[in-house]
């Protein structure tokens, strides 16, 4: 457990911040702020978040996709950073772990992902 | 200025570049005696020792029981025996932190002084021993300054650190960067600027 003081410091910054609510296995397109110079540009980032780990103003998520000519591309965001403008939950995904490292072994057909059905 | 503080732990921000922040409490004191040369005699509350001598400055500046701690500190000009303030920590930039370090004990040179140290195997016979401290019958002695184990950390450090921001109800000090020492360690922030 944290302390108060520094749960209350973070909390002021996190409160005003609108995060969907998502978890491993999701597939996220996370908008990125890029400056470049004095220009400033959005990048989104496709692809399937397969940790989040953290907490407080600390709290990062990892996500992973397949670039191009199939070389895996993982990227590890803040979750509150101000450099992220949006993160959109594309879709929900079926997994029975928090860690999905094992993705990272797999190839093709077999790192996909299936798709959660609610009931 | 100066203050006492604890140290309560460190976070970071959300801005872009993110800022590494260390939280500090003030220290709730009681100014005893202003001193002419802009000191004062405070009383601050750290544990429950109390013996007669304190009981007796405690009765001098009639000041409650939980005060059991004297020191000496720098105060603001026109400082008046009561609580002490601690306002000028909200319009402070930039402070000097004293803290007593991270205590290790008596340590080897490896990690007091940054020393290589010797191969780990292949029958080097040589790991992390000091080596050789010094010349031959000429000077015959041991060279001051000579690096050699001993005592490391609990000492005295100062550091510079920027004031991010200051809560007065809660008398939390935000700094920019690391201050040395544990967590509820007890040490000053002086204001600089």
């Amino acid at each position: 457990m944290k302390n108060k003081y520094i749960e209350n410091f973070e909390k002021a910054q996190i409160e005003s911040k609108n995060v969907p609510d998502f978890r491993a296995g999701d597939t996220v397109r996370v908008a990125v702020r890029i400056k470049e110079g004095n220009k400033e540009r959005v990048q989104n980032f496709e692809g399937v978040c397969i940790s989040i780990r953290g907490e407080g103003t600390g709290k990062t998520f990892n996500v992973r996709k397949i670039g191009a000519n199939s070389v895996g591309v993982e990227r590890i965001f803040p979750l509150y950073s101000e450099s992220i403008e949006s993160i959109e939950v594309v879709r929900k995904g079926r997994v029975r772990r928090a860690k999905l490292f094992y993705l990272r072994d797999r190839k093709g057909k077999a790192a996909r992902i299936k798709e959660l059905r609610r009931k | 200025m100066e203050f006492i503080v604890e140290k309560i732990g460190m976070s970071r921000t959300i801005d872009v570049p993110s800022v590494p922040v260390t939280l500090l409490k003030v220290v709730e004191a009681k100014v005893c005696e202003v001193r002419e040369d802009g000191k004062a005699i405070v009383a601050y509350n750290s544990g429950k020792k109390i013996n007669k001598a304190i009981e007796g400055q405690q009765k001098k500046y009639s000041i409650t029981k939980e005060f059991n701690k004297f020191m000496t500190l720098e105060v603001a000009q026109g400082t008046e025996p009561g609580d002490l303030k601690a306002d000028a920590l909200a319009e402070a930039k930039l402070v000097k932190t004293s803290f007593n370090s991270k205590g290790r004990g008596f340590s080897g040179v490896i990690k007091r002084h940054g020393f290589a140290g010797g191969p780990g195997a292949h029958g080097s016979r040589f790991h992390r021993a000091p080596g050789s401290i010094g010349m031959c019958e000429w000077p015959g002695r041991v060279q001051p300054g000579q690096k050699m184990p001993g005592q490391y950390g609990n000492k005295k450090n100062t550091v510079k650190n920027e004031v991010i921001s200051y809560d007065a109800e809660n008398g939390i000090l935000v700094l920019k960067g690391a201050v040395p020492g544990h967590k509820g360690a007890r040490g000053l922030v002086r204001i600089v600027k």
